[in-house]
Protein backbone atom coordinates (compact mmCIF):
# COMPACT_ATOMS: atom_id res chain seq x y z
CA UNK A 1 0.00 0.00 0.00
CA UNK A 2 2.55 2.64 -0.73
CA UNK A 3 0.01 5.26 -2.32
CA UNK A 4 -1.35 5.15 1.37
CA UNK A 5 1.36 5.13 2.95
CA UNK A 6 2.82 8.29 1.58
CA UNK A 7 -0.77 10.21 1.64
CA UNK A 8 -0.09 9.20 5.61
CA UNK A 9 3.51 10.70 5.88
CA UNK A 10 2.40 13.65 4.24
CA UNK A 11 -0.04 14.30 5.87
CA UNK A 12 1.67 13.61 9.53
CA UNK A 13 4.49 15.95 8.05
CA UNK A 14 2.24 18.80 7.71
CA UNK A 15 0.62 18.32 10.61
CA UNK A 16 3.97 17.97 12.55
CA UNK A 17 4.87 21.30 10.49
CA UNK A 18 1.91 23.26 11.63
CA UNK A 19 2.46 22.35 15.50
CA UNK A 20 6.16 23.13 15.31
CA UNK A 21 5.09 26.98 14.76
CA UNK A 22 2.96 26.46 17.39
CA UNK A 23 6.17 25.26 19.02
CA UNK A 24 7.49 29.20 18.83
CA UNK A 25 5.19 30.70 21.13
CA UNK A 26 6.92 28.83 23.93
CA UNK A 27 10.62 29.41 22.80
CA UNK A 28 11.50 31.59 26.11
CA UNK A 29 11.20 28.22 28.27
CA UNK A 30 14.23 28.25 30.44
CA UNK A 31 13.00 24.80 31.62
CA UNK A 32 12.15 25.64 35.08
CA UNK A 33 9.88 24.02 36.27
CA UNK A 34 7.46 27.57 37.29
CA UNK A 35 7.31 27.96 33.20
CA UNK A 36 3.64 28.51 32.22
CA UNK A 37 2.74 26.36 29.68
CA UNK A 38 2.47 28.69 26.95
CA UNK A 39 -1.23 27.63 25.22
CA UNK A 40 -1.51 29.07 21.58
CA UNK A 41 -4.22 31.32 22.46
CA UNK A 42 -5.73 32.05 18.67
CA UNK A 43 -6.73 28.65 18.73
CA UNK A 44 -9.08 27.47 21.17
CA UNK A 45 -7.24 24.62 23.13
CA UNK A 46 -8.75 21.11 22.09
CA UNK A 47 -10.61 19.70 24.91
CA UNK A 48 -9.19 16.68 26.24
CA UNK A 49 -10.45 13.67 24.72
CA UNK A 50 -12.57 11.85 27.06
CA UNK A 51 -11.38 8.26 25.11
CA UNK A 52 -8.82 6.71 27.18
CA UNK A 53 -7.24 3.71 25.71
CA UNK A 54 -5.06 0.29 26.49
CA UNK A 55 -2.05 0.02 26.22
CA UNK A 56 -1.83 -3.63 26.44
CA UNK A 57 -1.87 -4.33 22.67
CA UNK A 58 0.93 -2.03 22.18
CA UNK A 59 3.57 -3.47 25.13
CA UNK A 60 2.52 -6.95 23.64
CA UNK A 61 3.34 -6.27 19.81
CA UNK A 62 6.36 -7.82 18.52
CA UNK A 63 8.91 -5.83 17.04
CA UNK A 64 9.64 -6.36 13.44
CA UNK A 65 12.33 -8.22 12.40
CA UNK A 66 13.75 -8.95 16.17
CA UNK A 67 11.52 -11.46 17.82
CA UNK A 68 10.48 -9.73 20.64
CA UNK A 69 7.58 -7.72 21.93
CA UNK A 70 8.09 -4.00 22.98
CA UNK A 71 7.24 -4.82 26.53
CA UNK A 72 9.95 -7.05 26.16
CA UNK A 73 12.66 -4.50 24.71
CA UNK A 74 11.78 -2.21 27.57
CA UNK A 75 11.64 -4.58 30.28
CA UNK A 76 14.39 -4.89 31.48
CA UNK A 77 15.95 -1.87 30.60
CA UNK A 78 18.95 -2.85 28.58
CA UNK A 79 20.37 -2.44 25.06
CA UNK A 80 20.33 -6.02 23.80
CA UNK A 81 22.81 -7.50 21.08
CA UNK A 82 21.63 -10.62 18.91
CA UNK A 83 25.28 -10.60 17.44
CA UNK A 84 24.12 -12.91 14.92
CA UNK A 85 21.99 -10.51 13.13
CA UNK A 86 22.78 -6.59 11.79
CA UNK A 87 23.72 -4.19 13.91
CA UNK A 88 21.17 -1.28 14.81
CA UNK A 89 18.58 -0.05 16.77
CA UNK A 90 16.97 -2.29 18.63
CA UNK A 91 19.28 -4.53 18.09
CA UNK A 92 22.00 -2.49 19.85
CA UNK A 93 22.10 0.70 19.18
CA UNK A 94 24.46 2.56 17.07
CA UNK A 95 25.60 6.44 16.81
CA UNK A 96 23.18 7.09 14.13
CA UNK A 97 20.23 5.55 14.91
CA UNK A 98 17.40 7.16 15.18
CA UNK A 99 16.18 6.22 17.89
CA UNK A 100 13.58 8.05 19.45
CA UNK A 101 11.61 8.16 16.31
CA UNK A 102 12.42 4.06 16.18
CA UNK A 103 11.24 4.28 20.15
CA UNK A 104 8.21 6.42 19.99
CA UNK A 105 6.90 4.23 16.63
CA UNK A 106 7.34 1.03 18.52
CA UNK A 107 5.22 2.44 21.55
CA UNK A 108 2.41 4.00 19.73
CA UNK A 109 1.61 2.23 16.46
CA UNK A 110 0.28 -0.79 15.47
CA UNK A 111 3.07 -2.07 13.87
CA UNK A 112 1.55 -4.61 11.50
CA UNK A 113 0.36 -1.37 9.90
CA UNK A 114 2.73 1.27 10.12
CA UNK A 115 6.51 -0.45 10.86
CA UNK A 116 9.42 0.57 13.41
CA UNK A 117 10.72 2.92 10.65
CA UNK A 118 7.52 5.25 10.24
CA UNK A 119 8.45 8.28 12.21
CA UNK A 120 12.22 7.88 11.14
CA UNK A 121 10.93 7.82 7.44
CA UNK A 122 9.19 11.22 7.86
CA UNK A 123 11.21 12.23 9.81
CA UNK A 124 9.66 13.19 12.77
CA UNK A 125 12.90 14.36 14.85
CA UNK A 126 16.20 15.39 12.81
CA UNK A 127 17.35 12.17 11.08
CA UNK A 128 20.88 12.61 11.68
CA UNK A 129 23.71 13.96 13.94
CA UNK A 130 24.65 17.82 13.07
CA UNK A 131 28.68 16.69 12.45
CA UNK A 132 29.60 13.12 10.90
CA UNK A 133 30.76 10.56 13.05
CA UNK A 134 33.97 8.74 12.16
CA UNK A 135 34.45 5.88 10.10
CA UNK A 136 37.33 4.21 12.69
CA UNK A 137 38.50 4.30 16.32
CA UNK A 138 36.91 6.07 18.43
CA UNK A 139 33.85 6.59 16.03
CA UNK A 140 32.50 9.69 18.06
CA UNK A 141 33.56 12.90 15.92
CA UNK A 142 35.84 15.12 17.87
CA UNK A 143 34.79 18.01 19.95
CA UNK A 144 33.21 20.89 18.43
CA UNK A 145 34.78 24.83 18.50
CA UNK A 146 37.85 25.32 20.28
CA UNK A 147 37.70 23.65 23.87
CA UNK A 148 40.96 23.45 25.91
CA UNK A 149 41.46 20.15 25.91
CA UNK A 150 43.81 17.80 28.37
CA UNK A 151 47.30 17.65 27.70
CA UNK A 152 47.82 13.79 26.28
CA UNK A 153 51.29 13.35 27.25
CA UNK A 154 50.93 12.06 30.75
CA UNK A 155 52.19 8.85 32.06
CA UNK A 156 51.67 8.43 36.28
CA UNK A 157 47.89 9.50 37.62
CA UNK A 158 46.53 8.84 40.91
CA UNK A 159 43.47 6.43 40.74
CA UNK A 160 40.91 6.26 43.53
CA UNK A 161 41.12 2.30 44.38
CA UNK A 162 38.44 2.16 47.01
CA UNK A 163 35.85 -0.76 46.80
CA UNK A 164 32.64 -0.64 44.78
CA UNK A 165 30.97 -0.50 48.25
CA UNK A 166 32.16 2.60 48.65
CA UNK A 167 29.99 4.03 46.03
CA UNK A 168 25.99 5.51 45.98
CA UNK A 169 24.50 5.22 42.29
CA UNK A 170 23.40 8.01 41.05
CA UNK A 171 22.46 7.07 37.10
CA UNK A 172 21.49 4.13 35.02
CA UNK A 173 21.03 4.28 31.42
CA UNK A 174 19.93 1.00 28.89
CA UNK A 175 17.65 2.22 26.05
CA UNK A 176 17.01 5.47 25.06
CA UNK A 177 14.49 7.48 26.78
CA UNK A 178 13.20 4.94 28.93
CA UNK A 179 13.97 6.51 32.32
CA UNK A 180 13.15 9.99 31.06
CA UNK A 181 10.37 9.71 29.22
CA UNK A 182 8.47 6.51 30.36
CA UNK A 183 9.26 6.39 34.24
CA UNK A 184 6.98 9.21 36.29
CA UNK A 185 9.25 11.95 37.69
CA UNK A 186 8.12 10.74 41.59
CA UNK A 187 9.63 7.03 40.38
CA UNK A 188 12.93 8.73 38.59
CA UNK A 189 15.22 8.07 41.68
CA UNK A 190 14.04 4.38 42.59
CA UNK A 191 14.10 3.69 38.67
CA UNK A 192 18.23 4.85 38.61
CA UNK A 193 18.71 2.83 41.89
CA UNK A 194 17.14 -0.44 41.03
CA UNK A 195 18.80 -2.52 37.93
CA UNK A 196 17.50 -4.81 35.48
CA UNK A 197 16.69 -7.91 37.80
CA UNK A 198 13.74 -5.25 39.18
CA UNK A 199 12.85 -4.49 35.82
CA UNK A 200 12.71 -8.28 34.97
CA UNK A 201 10.86 -8.52 38.53
CA UNK A 202 7.78 -6.09 36.83
CA UNK A 203 8.89 -3.40 39.38
CA UNK A 204 8.44 -0.50 36.81
CA UNK A 205 5.85 -2.29 34.96
CA UNK A 206 2.46 -0.34 36.23
CA UNK A 207 4.71 2.86 35.93
CA UNK A 208 5.49 2.57 32.68
CA UNK A 209 2.43 1.25 31.66
CA UNK A 210 0.82 4.73 33.40
CA UNK A 211 2.81 6.68 31.42
CA UNK A 212 2.14 5.29 28.28
CA UNK A 213 -1.23 5.43 28.76
CA UNK A 214 -1.33 9.03 29.80
CA UNK A 215 0.97 9.50 26.73
CA UNK A 216 -1.48 7.54 24.12
CA UNK A 217 -4.39 9.18 25.76
CA UNK A 218 -3.31 12.59 24.70
CA UNK A 219 -1.88 11.87 21.49
CA UNK A 220 -4.05 9.30 19.84
CA UNK A 221 -6.19 12.05 18.34
CA UNK A 222 -3.03 13.23 16.49
CA UNK A 223 -1.54 9.63 15.41
CA UNK A 224 -4.92 9.03 14.29
CA UNK A 225 -5.39 12.30 12.88
CA UNK A 226 -2.02 11.82 10.81
CA UNK A 227 -3.82 8.80 9.19
CA UNK A 228 -1.47 6.87 11.48
CA UNK A 229 -2.84 3.68 13.11
CA UNK A 230 -2.55 3.62 16.79
CA UNK A 231 -1.56 0.38 18.97
CA UNK A 232 -3.89 1.08 21.58
CA UNK A 233 -7.39 0.47 21.71
CA UNK A 234 -10.20 2.97 23.02
CA UNK A 235 -11.39 1.20 26.49
CA UNK B 1 5.06 -13.09 32.64
CA UNK B 2 4.73 -10.89 35.63
CA UNK B 3 4.39 -7.45 33.81
CA UNK B 4 1.36 -8.95 31.75
CA UNK B 5 -0.29 -9.29 35.42
CA UNK B 6 0.47 -5.70 36.60
CA UNK B 7 -0.42 -4.27 33.36
CA UNK B 8 -4.00 -3.96 33.70
CA UNK B 9 -4.00 -3.02 37.42
CA UNK B 10 -2.17 0.31 36.13
CA UNK B 11 -4.83 1.15 33.44
CA UNK B 12 -7.67 2.52 35.41
CA UNK B 13 -9.08 5.90 35.29
CA UNK B 14 -5.90 7.62 33.51
CA UNK B 15 -7.07 10.60 32.02
CA UNK B 16 -5.30 13.36 29.95
CA UNK B 17 -5.39 15.65 33.19
CA UNK B 18 -3.71 12.85 34.50
CA UNK B 19 -1.18 13.05 32.20
CA UNK B 20 -0.23 16.15 32.50
CA UNK B 21 0.16 16.01 36.46
CA UNK B 22 2.41 12.84 35.64
CA UNK B 23 4.74 14.60 33.73
CA UNK B 24 4.59 18.43 34.70
CA UNK B 25 7.61 18.06 36.90
CA UNK B 26 9.41 16.06 34.75
CA UNK B 27 9.17 17.75 31.61
CA UNK B 28 12.15 20.86 32.01
CA UNK B 29 14.64 18.71 30.01
CA UNK B 30 14.28 15.39 28.82
CA UNK B 31 16.21 13.30 26.19
CA UNK B 32 18.24 10.25 25.74
CA UNK B 33 19.44 9.95 29.60
CA UNK B 34 21.01 13.40 29.82
CA UNK B 35 20.07 15.36 33.02
CA UNK B 36 18.24 12.39 34.11
CA UNK B 37 17.45 11.83 36.94
CA UNK B 38 16.43 15.66 37.67
CA UNK B 39 16.68 15.49 41.08
CA UNK B 40 20.21 14.67 40.90
CA UNK B 41 21.59 15.66 37.83
CA UNK B 42 19.27 18.65 36.65
CA UNK B 43 20.68 22.29 37.36
CA UNK B 44 16.84 22.86 37.73
CA UNK B 45 15.82 21.03 40.38
CA UNK B 46 18.60 20.01 41.69
CA UNK B 47 21.02 22.37 43.69
CA UNK B 48 23.80 20.21 43.51
CA UNK B 49 23.88 18.60 40.17
CA UNK B 50 25.93 15.85 39.87
CA UNK B 51 27.44 16.64 36.18
CA UNK B 52 30.13 14.42 36.18
CA UNK B 53 27.62 11.10 37.06
CA UNK B 54 24.96 12.40 34.64
CA UNK B 55 24.78 9.49 31.91
CA UNK B 56 23.74 11.31 28.30
CA UNK B 57 23.39 7.90 26.59
CA UNK B 58 24.82 4.46 26.11
CA UNK B 59 25.84 2.77 22.67
CA UNK B 60 26.58 -0.55 21.63
CA UNK B 61 27.41 -2.30 18.10
CA UNK B 62 28.90 -5.15 16.89
CA UNK B 63 30.42 -5.56 13.51
CA UNK B 64 32.16 -8.80 11.97
CA UNK B 65 35.22 -9.00 14.04
CA UNK B 66 34.48 -6.21 17.61
CA UNK B 67 31.96 -5.08 19.88
CA UNK B 68 31.75 -1.14 20.57
CA UNK B 69 30.50 0.25 23.61
CA UNK B 70 30.40 3.91 24.47
CA UNK B 71 29.09 5.68 27.73
CA UNK B 72 28.77 9.28 27.09
CA UNK B 73 28.75 11.78 30.13
CA UNK B 74 28.73 15.52 31.62
CA UNK B 75 26.75 17.13 28.70
CA UNK B 76 25.69 18.42 26.87
CA UNK B 77 27.54 21.87 26.97
CA UNK B 78 29.28 24.45 25.45
CA UNK B 79 32.28 24.15 22.46
CA UNK B 80 34.35 26.10 25.07
CA UNK B 81 34.16 24.27 28.10
CA UNK B 82 37.02 21.69 28.93
CA UNK B 83 35.86 17.89 29.48
CA UNK B 84 34.97 16.76 32.91
CA UNK B 85 37.54 13.76 34.60
CA UNK B 86 36.29 13.80 37.97
CA UNK B 87 37.91 11.13 39.73
CA UNK B 88 35.37 10.44 42.62
CA UNK B 89 33.06 9.40 40.16
CA UNK B 90 32.96 4.90 39.58
CA UNK B 91 31.55 4.36 35.90
CA UNK B 92 30.17 1.11 34.86
CA UNK B 93 29.31 -0.55 31.96
CA UNK B 94 27.60 -3.61 32.77
CA UNK B 95 27.34 -6.68 29.74
CA UNK B 96 25.52 -10.41 30.69
CA UNK B 97 26.07 -12.35 27.94
CA UNK B 98 24.42 -15.78 29.79
CA UNK B 99 21.39 -16.50 31.44
CA UNK B 100 19.96 -15.02 33.48
CA UNK B 101 19.71 -11.65 31.36
CA UNK B 102 19.78 -9.46 34.35
CA UNK B 103 23.24 -10.22 36.03
CA UNK B 104 26.67 -8.98 34.58
CA UNK B 105 29.20 -11.11 33.54
CA UNK B 106 31.52 -8.99 32.49
CA UNK B 107 31.66 -5.67 34.86
CA UNK B 108 33.38 -3.12 32.67
CA UNK B 109 34.61 0.26 35.09
CA UNK B 110 36.19 2.65 34.53
CA UNK B 111 37.71 6.07 36.71
CA UNK B 112 39.44 9.08 35.97
CA UNK B 113 42.74 10.05 37.90
CA UNK B 114 45.15 13.04 38.31
CA UNK B 115 48.11 13.52 37.11
CA UNK B 116 50.75 16.86 36.91
CA UNK B 117 49.27 20.28 35.82
CA UNK B 118 46.51 19.88 33.00
CA UNK B 119 46.96 15.92 33.02
CA UNK B 120 44.20 13.59 33.43
CA UNK B 121 44.29 9.81 33.08
CA UNK B 122 41.43 6.94 32.80
CA UNK B 123 41.57 3.01 34.12
CA UNK B 124 39.52 0.41 32.81
CA UNK B 125 39.10 -2.91 34.62
CA UNK B 126 37.07 -5.94 34.03
CA UNK B 127 38.04 -6.17 30.25
CA UNK B 128 37.10 -9.70 29.13
CA UNK B 129 40.90 -11.14 28.18
CA UNK B 130 43.06 -8.03 29.51
CA UNK B 131 45.43 -8.72 32.21
CA UNK B 132 44.46 -6.13 34.72
CA UNK B 133 43.38 -2.84 34.18
CA UNK B 134 43.98 -0.52 30.69
CA UNK B 135 45.52 2.71 32.02
CA UNK B 136 46.69 5.94 30.37
CA UNK B 137 46.13 9.68 29.52
CA UNK B 138 43.03 10.81 27.92
CA UNK B 139 42.33 12.22 24.86
CA UNK B 140 45.05 9.10 23.42
CA UNK B 141 44.08 6.03 21.89
CA UNK B 142 45.33 3.19 24.76
CA UNK B 143 45.31 -0.30 23.55
CA UNK B 144 46.24 -3.39 25.29
CA UNK B 145 45.76 -7.25 24.78
CA UNK B 146 43.65 -6.50 21.82
CA UNK B 147 41.26 -3.92 23.65
CA UNK B 148 41.16 -0.69 22.86
CA UNK B 149 40.19 2.45 24.85
CA UNK B 150 39.55 6.60 23.86
CA UNK B 151 38.27 8.91 27.03
CA UNK B 152 38.24 12.72 26.04
CA UNK B 153 35.90 15.05 24.78
CA UNK B 154 33.83 14.63 21.56
CA UNK B 155 30.57 16.20 19.93
CA UNK B 156 27.61 15.06 21.64
CA UNK B 157 26.41 12.24 19.38
CA UNK B 158 22.66 12.62 20.54
CA UNK B 159 19.98 14.20 17.97
CA UNK B 160 16.77 14.99 19.09
CA UNK B 161 14.31 17.80 18.93
CA UNK B 162 14.01 18.03 22.65
CA UNK B 163 11.59 21.95 22.48
CA UNK B 164 9.36 19.64 20.40
CA UNK B 165 9.26 16.92 22.79
CA UNK B 166 8.80 18.82 26.05
CA UNK B 167 6.05 20.89 23.90
CA UNK B 168 4.49 17.79 22.81
CA UNK B 169 4.42 16.46 26.62
CA UNK B 170 3.21 20.19 27.87
CA UNK B 171 -0.13 20.34 25.29
CA UNK B 172 -0.95 17.21 24.18
CA UNK B 173 -0.13 17.56 21.18
CA UNK B 174 2.78 16.10 18.61
CA UNK B 175 4.82 19.04 18.06
CA UNK B 176 7.87 17.84 16.64
CA UNK B 177 10.26 19.85 14.45
CA UNK B 178 13.14 17.86 12.15
CA UNK B 179 15.02 20.97 11.29
CA UNK B 180 15.97 21.97 15.24
CA UNK B 181 18.43 19.64 17.02
CA UNK B 182 19.19 20.91 20.34
CA UNK B 183 22.06 18.97 20.81
CA UNK B 184 23.78 20.41 17.66
CA UNK B 185 27.06 22.50 18.53
CA UNK B 186 27.11 20.43 21.88
CA UNK B 187 30.15 18.65 23.42
CA UNK B 188 30.67 15.94 26.24
CA UNK B 189 32.83 13.71 27.76
CA UNK B 190 33.28 10.18 26.67
CA UNK B 191 34.58 7.03 26.93
CA UNK B 192 34.65 4.41 23.84
CA UNK B 193 35.95 0.59 24.23
CA UNK B 194 36.54 -1.83 21.39
CA UNK B 195 36.31 -5.19 21.94
CA UNK B 196 36.78 -8.44 20.01
CA UNK B 197 33.70 -9.85 19.61
CA UNK B 198 34.79 -13.28 19.85
CA UNK B 199 35.12 -12.67 24.18
CA UNK B 200 32.06 -11.35 24.47
CA UNK B 201 29.90 -13.89 21.74
CA UNK B 202 28.12 -16.13 23.46
CA UNK B 203 26.66 -17.47 20.91
CA UNK B 204 23.34 -15.68 22.61
CA UNK B 205 21.59 -12.40 23.33
CA UNK B 206 24.27 -9.45 25.09
CA UNK B 207 22.62 -7.37 27.06
CA UNK B 208 24.22 -3.76 28.34
CA UNK B 209 23.15 -1.31 30.93
CA UNK B 210 25.79 1.69 31.95
CA UNK B 211 25.62 3.39 35.42
CA UNK B 212 27.11 5.62 37.55
CA UNK B 213 28.39 5.90 41.41
CA UNK B 214 30.14 8.94 43.22
CA UNK B 215 32.38 8.16 46.42
CA UNK B 216 31.09 8.79 49.45
CA UNK B 217 27.23 9.50 48.41
CA UNK B 218 25.62 11.53 46.12
CA UNK B 219 25.89 15.51 46.09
Amino acid sequence: MKTNNHLSLRRLAMATSMVASLGMLSACFDGDDDDPVALPTPTPTPPPTETTFNVEPCLNQMIPGTGVTVAQAVVPDTLTLDLSAASGFPNGRKLPDPVIDVTLAVIFLDLSVNGPGTLAGLPLNPPANDVAFRDTFPYLAGPQGSPPVADNSGTMFTFRSDPVSSYVRVDRMGMPAVSTALIPSDRKNAYNDAGPAADANGDFVPDLAATLTGLTNALADDLTGAGLTPCAVPE
Amino acid sequence: MKYSKAIPFALGGLSLATAAVLFAPGVGIIAADHLDPPARTDPAVDSTPDRAADIADVYAWHTDTSVIVAMTFAGPQATDQPATYDPDVLYSINVSNSSPRTTTDIPIRFRFGTGAMDQFGVSVTGLPGVTGAIRGSVETELEKDGVRVWAGLFDDPFFFDLQGFRDTLNTGTLSFDSERDFFAGQNLTAVVIEIPRDRIDPGAPVDVWAATARFGGQL
